[in-house]
């Protein structure tokens, strides 16, 4: 055993210090000859005869010194470091082949890496956590169909009493908070949670102390813990940064803690600089008070089990608690879960990875990018073995010779397949750098738009770099190994009695079926690219009800800066006023809701004109006057909102067409009464006064929901959002609306954007697919070109002379050229063909992210083959005219 | 070619090992000279193939070796036995004794 190990060591040192001990074999041979040549001379033999003499009383002296070599390294490893140092140099005669390779498998490598590092960080990376395989989150189920994922602090507290099952629950909610100071205030994203939050987790932190079960008590003061990288940047690492405080809504709370570099929370997509206890809130922002009450559904449940409680156990004690919740009447109020949410059942899944509202948005588009990247890939690796296809077909000769030199065709295989990973190690080298920059381009793609950009760590880790390794491996494999079984099947015999001319043969089957898969997956990609591209335009020129250019948004929180009541609207009257007074602005108004943000609708009991009211599911938003107007809304009949729809005059009602088509059954609808959630015939019954076109609420995919809206005045008022519609110079009226807003509201920041921005934000799911898909459909379809115009290229090459006979014949021109064109006209219908089927298959999967075309839309693909094929015959252009002005006398001599 | 010209698999090793151990460090040359007198071309030697072996034992740590000077002062490589060496003669030795044994009496020749 030990003289084994010492043997392996000794040969190890043996591989890397192989030129030394080469040169000592040698002396020692020297002086082996010497000493035997001497003895000869001795013996009297003349010094010439001498040495020959010592020469064969040695034997072999290579022989013997292969064999040295042979102990002194690992002999495979030694032989494979010499095929790479081989490939290296064969790769390294000819750049241009090297350079067009690298590329394609960078850009190949590079586009899977930075999409799937996104993948990586929005699904599959487990949190930073202790055993993240057992951190479990409770949803709410119907069924089979997950029905959220949110829970009041009560219902969080009453769970976490259930020790003998859970050895750890919290709740945690994010919710951004305004820190620094009065005159420089910012938003920070803050995490509210349980007392058990990080033992639960298991995160220790690197200083100070976290925040523990005693922070979460009523009246416990408040104190934040802050991540490492919030430290950096507000403290410099500051050690005495624990024990100073942060403003946080204007109340100054200490730091008492500071967690692990890489951990964010459990919110994936988010990074909560602040985390604080969520008992605290009231005393940061007293209105925040409702959040510890049970209407309040807002914290994500986490929980470890204790180690001898089965999954099944917990599920039904579970299931036990919150029927126990739904059902026990408290002395003060309702029970503390509701009849809706008792439908429901609570589940366990794994929190391995966090929970995180990125997924459902961006899973399935993360999943279709994948499948389009990789396809790229493939066309990259069909765009490579043709190079090596080409090139094996030139070496040919040279493998011949190693053949009948004795190679074995394993070593020829294996020295092919070296020559493909030295390739694709190169190419996934430069991929993963490309990917590196890539999937910061892409998370700036996913955020635009957001109020909160999307906060994602996309530096390659252990993942990544695996994966973009095994893509590689995959990749060289999938390029490299026709090439080379190709190469070692060469009859050798054959080719070395061919003449070099004729050794170049056929281009070969191969090449051509490698050019028709590629043809066949661009037309895939090309479709993909076009339906999205078609989604992205159907969406934006859908008409939305309201018209987003030109439009700014001024979102205000008066509530924070310390208006209630009758302030609150005495406030937006005059901030209103003050905006339509600013130059260029051509109206203004507000609403509690700006499309497409409204949140889902409600569902109240509808009755119209005194009729039997029935439980209907509509939207329902409190608008000033001119808001119609400030957002293009067509009034198809009646009037808008006049400042005289107050508080104190007969409440109206404006109804959307849908509303008014699914009520009112064609009857005119001015004039008519309707009441919401309260009984017909009583105060809180409205009149209709004017209808207003559909318009979007939600996003523009769901369309237009049947809406009621109602005068501000005539609400139970709330945060609104200003609408402020300006014919020239945006930027400059939105920063004056900015100051002028701000000069009234004091400790709170004045969000201003545009509602393109706000329109953009609720398409990036779209655009991504749309942008992402045109540029790799691009990328694929130049790749294919690329594969077409070599392989013609290379065909033209080895029939120059045929040409040359025939045009010396008398073949036109044109005639020649035509050949050319319609090898590549061949291979693009071909390659067309195979490609529909999978068009058909593959297009179907992404019908949900489509919007207005069908998965298999016939113009789309029509349009795709065109495109195809239009690309293809520019391919096949170059190589076509070269043909055509081939000299017959140079190619004929040629031989 | 005679059954006795080849050197039986095994055997060149204890024939260095059994030379160090009598004549002490040696360098290349002195080995095989040895072997060759011992030998006496009853067996077909190329001196060439002890270097492979003087390695293959190196490299099993039985022996050393350093640069040195020759009897005639020549730059020479010397080879030494290491205890581990010894240990594994004495081993080696009992085996080649006992297969010996074995091979006479099976032969009739005890």
């Amino acid at each position: 055993m030990m003289t084994s190990l010492r043997t392996l060591l000794s040969r190890l040192r043996g591989t890397f210090a192989g030129r030394r001990s080469e040169i000592e074999l040698n002396a020692q041979i020297e002086a082996h000859l010497d000493a035997l040549a001497d003895d000869y001379v001795r013996r009297g033999v003349s010094p010439g005869e001498a040495r020959a003499a010592a020469r064969r009383d040695f034997g072999g002296i290579e022989q013997m010194k292969e064999a040295c070599r042979d102990l002194r390294g690992i002999a495979l490893i030694n032989s494979i470091g010499r095929d790479v140092q081989y490939a290296v140099r064969t790769i390294a005669r000819n750049p241009a082949f090297a350079v067009a390779a690298v590329i394609t498998l960078a850009l190949g490598i590079g586009a899977n890496t930075a999409v799937f590092s996104l993948l990586d960080a929005v699904t599959l990376r487990s949190l930073p956590v202790r055993d993240p395989e057992h951190l479990l989150q409770v949803v709410k189920v119907e069924g089979t169909v997950r029905r959220g994922e949110n829970y009041s602090y009560p219902q969080v507290r009453a769970l976490s009493e259930q020790r003998d099952v859970f050895s750890g629950v919290f709740g945690a909610g994010s919710s951004p908070v305004i820190t620094g100071a009065p005159d420089a205030l910012q938003r920070a994203d803050a995490a509210w949670v349980t007392g058990d939050y990080y033992e639960t987790l298991g995160v220790h932190p690197v200083a100070g102390r976290l925040l523990s079960a005693r922070d979460d008590q009523p009246g416990a003061p408040p104190a934040a813990v802050i991540t490492e990288e919030y430290w950096n940047r507000l403290f410099s690492r500051d050690p005495a940064a624990i024990g100073r405080t942060i403003p946080i809504e204007g109340v100054p709370v200490p730091i008492v803690g500071i967690t692990p570099r890489g951990f964010g929370g459990v919110h994936v997509g988010q990074i909560a600089d602040i985390t604080l206890a969520v008992s605290a809130r009231p005393q940061l922002s007293p209105r925040d008070a409702l959040y510890l009450g049970p209407g309040a559904n807002w914290l994500r449940l986490f929980v470890r089990l204790q180690p001898d409680v089965m999954e099944a156990q917990a599920g039904t004690r579970l299931a036990v608690v919150w029927t126990q919740l739904a059902t026990s009447r408290r002395p003060a109020g309702p029970a503390l879960v509701s009849p809706r949410l008792a439908q429901f059942t609570l589940a366990l899944v794994s929190g391995r990875t966090g929970s995180s509202p990125l997924r459902e948005q961006f899973g399935p588009p993360l999943y279709a990018l994948m499948v389009i990247v990789a396809v790229v890939l493939l066309i990259a690796c069909a765009n490579v073995a043709n190079l090596l296809l080409a090139r094996a077909a030139a070496r040919q000769r040279e493998i011949a010779v190693r053949l009948a030199l004795g190679a074995a065709r394993s070593r020829i295989v294996r020295q092919v397949l070296i020559e493909g990973m030295v390739l694709s190690s190169a190419g996934t080298i430069l991929g993963v750098g490309l990917a590196w920059g890539g999937s910061d381009a892409l998370i700036d793609l996913l955020s635009t738009g957001r109020m909160e950009p999307v906060l994602l760590d996309v530096r390659p880790n252990g993942h990544v770099l695996l994966f973009a390794t095994l893509s590689a491996m995959a990749t060289a494999l999938c390029f490299g190994l026709a090439p080379a079984l190709r190469a070692s099947s060469t009859p050798c015999a054959s080719l070395l009695n061919q003449s070099s001319s004729r050794i170049f043969g056929s281009p070969g089957r191969l090449a051509s079926t490698l050019v028709v898969c590629q043809v066949a997956l661009s037309l895939v990609l090309l479709t993909g690219a076009g339906l999205f591209v078609e989604t992205l335009h159907n969406l934006r020129t859908l008409d939305a009800g309201f018209r987003h250019e030109g439009v700014l948004l001024a979102r205000v929180d008066a509530a924070r800066a310390g208006y209630s009541g009758a302030d609150t609207v005495r406030l937006y009257d005059e901030l209103l006023e003050r905006a339509r007074q600013i130059p260029g602005v051509r109206s203004a108004s507000f609403s509690i809701i700006t499309p497409p943000s409204g949140g889902g609708g409600i569902s109240l009991s509808v009755g119209v004109n005194g009729h039997a009211p029935r439980q209907e599911e509509f939207h329902i938003n409190g608008v000033s006057p001119g808001y119609f107007q400030t957002m293009s809304t067509p009034i198809v009949m009646g009037r808008e909102f006049t400042s005289g729809d107050n508080e104190a005059a007969p409440k109206v009602a404006i109804i959307n067409e849908a509303f008014a088509a699914r009520e009112l059954d064609g009857v005119s609808p001015i004039g008519q009464r309707v009441s919401l959630g309260s009984p017909p015939g009583t105060r809180g019954e409205m009149s209709i006064v004017g209808v207003v076109r559909d318009a979007v609420y939600e996003t523009l995919r769901s369309g237009a929901p049947p809406t009621v809206y109602i005068p501000f005045a005539q609400s139970q008022g709330g945060n609104v959002t200003f609408e402020i519609s300006a014919d020239r110079g945006l930027a400059q009226v939105s920063s004056v609306v900015r100051s002028e807003f701000q000069r009234r509201l004091p400790r709170t920041i004045v969000d201003v954007r545009t509602l393109t921005s706000q329109v953009e934000a609720t398409l990036v799911q779209d655009r991504l697919m749309a942008t992402l898909g045109a540029g790799f459909g691009t990328l694929g379809l130049l790749l294919a070109a690329i594969g077409l115009y070599g392989l013609l290229a290379y065909v033209q090459s080895t029939r120059a002379k045929e040409i040359g006979v025939r045009i010396a014949l008398g073949a036109g021109r044109a005639r020649v050229m035509w050949t050319v064109v319609r090898d590549a006209l061949a291979l693009l219908t071909t390659g067309a063909a195979c490609g529909l089927p999978i068009v058909w298959a593959v297009s179907r999967l992404v019908g949900s992210l489509l919007f207005g075309v069908r998965p298999f839309d016939p113009t789309t693909i029509i349009t795709a083959t065109a495109v195809l094929v239009a690309a293809g015959t520019l391919a096949g252009f170059l190589p076509a005219y070269r043909s055509a002005s081939v000299d017959p006398m140079i190619a004929l001599r040629h031989e | 070619m005679p059954p006795s010209a080849e050197v039986p698999y095994g055997a060149l090793d204890l024939m260095i090992l059994k030379t160090l151990e009598s004549m002490g460090p040696q360098h290349g040359y002195g080995i095989a000279r040895r072997i060759e007198q011992i030998v006496q071309g009853s067996l077909a030697l190329n001196q060439g193939t002890i270097y492979p072996a003087l390695l293959r034992l190196e490299q099993k740590g039985w022996i050393a070796s350093e640069w040195g000077t020759s009897e005639n002062n020549r730059r020479a490589r010397f080879y030494s036995l290491t205890r581990a060496g010894r240990r594994q003669l004495q081993t080696e030795t009992e085996y080649w004794t006992r297969t010996v044994d074995i091979v006479h009496r099976l032969l009739g020749r005890t």
